[in-house]
């Protein structure tokens, strides 16, 4: 996983939070550059060129908001918020202004470690999977559009449902936000959360075994859906 | 402050007002001297009647008897028409008399001296009875109007001291007076809308003095402290004396009234705050037990980490580590807790909601309280035909994540936990229960009080929050929260919500096709 040093930027002004984070990504095979302030951490960006990035919101000088925004405006490096903030509002305009992923305050040190990772090998593999994607016992393949079970059994998607999983997908196990899904699948002019729900929870029937706990199609509350491919090595990698 | 809510009108306009009330008053002087002079009039008849009975009886009755009839008259009229008509009556009696029955007949004339003695004394007798009669008259209709007046105020003020808030007062007040004086009436507080004479209004608040004219206002007052003004718009007739004491005297009652309700608000204004206080102190005893023990934990666990000369194997400090982060955690759930419930206690009917599929709002609770929950097994019973509903979605979920953390809280390791949601008469009802001990105390409804836990001070982390922003955040949907104990065993929750819902198969419909929604 580690053959070259990944480079990690830390923007977080809290001193405690950041020894932490430099314990955790050094011991992990990290080298992780660590900006206090939402102006170091541009610089620190543009100087060090990170592999990944994890912002706090709630910066000194700016809002974690605004430096996503600045360096989502010339890179397209991994960016994960890691911030106390809860509002629905907030992690919305954060995925909106580009972020990646969120992980809340306080976390969990495996977890944010697992999501770095993922977010790596994904970034590393390149965005757009045009092979066969397999989710359990489902296999999809995206250039043919065609969904079968392990036993060759056909799903049949409808049109609809085929967009709503192309554009999951195509965001990776990242968050698609409810307006971006909306928008991807019906056009721009749509505005109605209903039909995207009930769709999902058609999608979930068809794609999960069991709907109500799905494993694949997660619900970001608030926020809008995530597509969690299997990443362990026996199943091999998610896209062939 | 009410006199700007009044607002001024113009001068023009005031003007205008003072010469219809002048000439409102010459109306109403007229009217009065026609009343009076029917009155007099009246009395002349009753003269006329009294003559023609007597005329043919003289001269077999002497001059006495009819002397007596016409008294008889004269205290018949005392009695129904007053004092001003029965005097009148005794001179044209005399007259009368002196005309009809005293030689010379028809002549003012008196032959004999006795005669003119009778008729002295006739008159004087009849002025006296005449008057007696009308005072007796005029004490007894005052009598009866005080009576009536305090039958009245007796009736107003019993409405009053049960009405509930100034808004009901003012209008039981206006109307009564509407009904006692038949006329429109109504009652001005402090930041109504007026729809009256701001001058004459802001000139009646000063002086304290009654306005009569088209309209008659009074002030409704205590001594010097005014709370607003009593109106009455074109009563039917001039208000007399008597009449305006009592609008005053109503207006009086209001007055202590809304007084009285000014008071009570102090005094419940003063008691919530006291019930604030003695909360805000409940939860700062509570936080800072709560918050001490688990800080006590990582202090201890942190130094024992950081002391260099001990010596601590891997296991161990891997012990102390996860201490550290357990006791974290369980802070932080309840810093939230804290956070959300004085947000849900200042929240106001303004609910962000959105249509969420039940399911994904049970989804997510799960898998925010996976590590919880992972001792216990789920047993999960939402059908596929649940509805879209509209609702605050964190709150829901905030709900879902009480209700399984103190699950998990209160249960030992192996125990099931159930979750069902259906719709039942309009209403989402979602059902949390386990198979475990059940709630320790009879009365559930107990539980979902602030700072109410099932068992005091004990182990587990918590202060005592969880169900209480579990039932606001049901209250703010407009429904309920209860809990039970399941007859076979074990603690049963169950939330009402009974929240707009949307089936999902209209849409399912169009899913088939895709026509519609693309």
């Amino acid at each position: 996983m580690t053959e070259a040093m990944h480079v990690i930027l830390i923007v977080e002004d809290d001193e405690a939070i950041q020894s932490v984070l430099r314990m955790l990504f050094e011991g992990n095979g990290f080298r992780v550059v660590i900006a206090a302030t939402a102006a170091r951490g541009e610089v620190a960006a543009r100087l060090h060129k990170p592999d990944i990035i994890v912002v706090d919101l709630g910066l000194p000088d700016d809002d974690g908001v605004t430096l996503i925004a600045r360096i989502r405006a010339w890179s397209p490096v991994p960016l994960i918020v890691l911030s106390a903030r809860v509002s629905e509002t907030q992690r919305v305009a954060a995925f909106d202004r580009g972020a990646d992923d969120y992980v809340l305050k306080p976390f969990s040190a495996p977890e944010l470690l697992a999501r770095t990772r993922a977010m790596l090998r994904r970034h590393v593999r390149g965005a757009l999977p045009m092979g066969v994607l397999q989710l359990g016992a489902i296999s999809i393949d995206m250039s043919r559009r065609v969904v079968q079970t392990r036993e060759g059994r056909e799903v049949r998607l409808t049109p609809i449902e085929h967009r709503i999983l192309e554009s999951l997908v195509r965001h990776g196990d990242r968050i698609v936000t409810h307006a971006a899904l909306i928008r991807e699948v019906w056009g721009p002019n749509r505005d109605d959360s209903r039909a995207l729900r009930v769709y999902i929870g058609s999608l979930r029937r068809k794609l999960e075994p069991d709907p109500s706990r799905p494993k694949h199609i997660l619900t970001e509350l608030g926020i809008g859906y995530r597509l969690v491919f299997p990443t362990d090595r026996e199943h091999g990698h998610a896209l062939h | 402050m009410f006199k700007e809510a009044i607002g001024l009108r113009s001068r023009f306009d005031i003007f205008s007002h003072f010469e219809r009330a002048h000439a409102r008053r010459r109306r109403s002087f007229h009217v009065a001297l026609k009343q009076q002079s029917l009155r007099y009039g009246a009395a002349l008849l009753v003269a006329v009647v009294c003559t023609a009975l007597a005329y043919p009886f003289y001269p077999q009755f002497n001059v006495t008897n009819i002397a007596m009839l016409y008294l008889m008259g004269t205290v018949f009229v005392a009695l129904r028409l007053g004092r001003g008509p029965a005097s009148f009556l005794s001179f044209v009696n005399m007259l009368a008399l002196d005309y009809f029955f005293i030689p010379p007949l028809f002549s003012l004339d008196v032959e004999n001296l006795s005669y003119s003695f009778t008729l002295a004394v006739t008159l004087v007798v009849a002025f006296l009875i005449g008057n007696l009669v009308a005072s007796i008259q005029e004490h007894r209709m005052h009598a009866q109007a005080n009576e009536q007046r305090a039958n009245l105020l007796y009736a107003l003020s019993r409405e009053l001291s049960g009405a509930p808030d100034a808004a009901t007062m003012t209008s039981i007040a206006a109307t009564h007076a509407r009904e006692i004086f038949r006329s429109g009436a109504a009652v001005f507080l402090p930041g109504d809308r007026p729809v009256l004479d701001s001058a004459i209004a802001m000139r009646v608040l000063e002086t304290g003095e009654p306005y009569m004219a088209d309209d008659v206002y009074v002030p409704i007052g205590v001594g010097n402290r005014k709370h607003g003004l009593l109106v009455l718009y074109s009563p039917p007739a001039p208000l007399s004396a008597v009449r305006l004491q009592l609008l005053e005297a109503f207006a009086g009652q209001l007055a202590l009234a809304l007084e009285r309700a000014h008071a009570s608000d102090a005094v419940k204004e003063a008691q919530i705050a006291a019930e604030r206080a003695s909360l805000r102190n409940t939860l700062l005893a509570s936080i800072s037990h709560d918050l001490r023990t688990p800080l006590a934990a990582i202090a201890g666990a942190g130094s024992l980490i950081a002391l260099s000369s001990t010596a601590l194997d891997g296991d161990r400090r891997v012990t102390l580590g996860r201490l550290i982060e357990r006791k974290a955690h369980d802070m932080t759930e309840l810093v939230s807790n804290i956070l959300k419930f004085s947000e849900l206690e200042h929240k106001d009917d303004k609910l962000e909601t959105d249509w969420h599929a039940v399911g994904e709002l049970v989804e997510h609770s799960l898998r925010r309280n996976e590590a919880a929950l992972s001792q216990q097994r789920i047993d999960l019973e939402l059908p596929a035909d649940l509805p879209l509903v509209l609702v605050e979605a964190t709150l829901i979920v905030q709900i879902l994540n009480n209700l399984l953390q103190n699950a998990a809280k209160y249960t030992p390791p192996g125990t099931r936990i159930g979750i069902m949601a259906r719709v039942e008469s309009e209403q989402l009802v979602i059902t949390i229960e386990d198979d475990g001990p059940g709630l320790p105390c009879a009365d559930t409804e107990r539980l979902f009080e602030k700072f109410q836990r099932g068992r005091s001070e004990d182990s587990i982390p918590g202060a005592g929050l969880g169900l209480a922003i579990c039932r606001a955040a049901a209250r703010l949907h407009g429904g309920e929260i209860g809990a039970c104990n399941r007859p076979e065993g074990g603690a049963r929750f169950e939330v009402r919500l009974p929240v707009p819902m949307q089936m999902a198969c209209g849409m399912e419909h169009a899913r088939e096709t895709d026509g519609a929604p693309a």
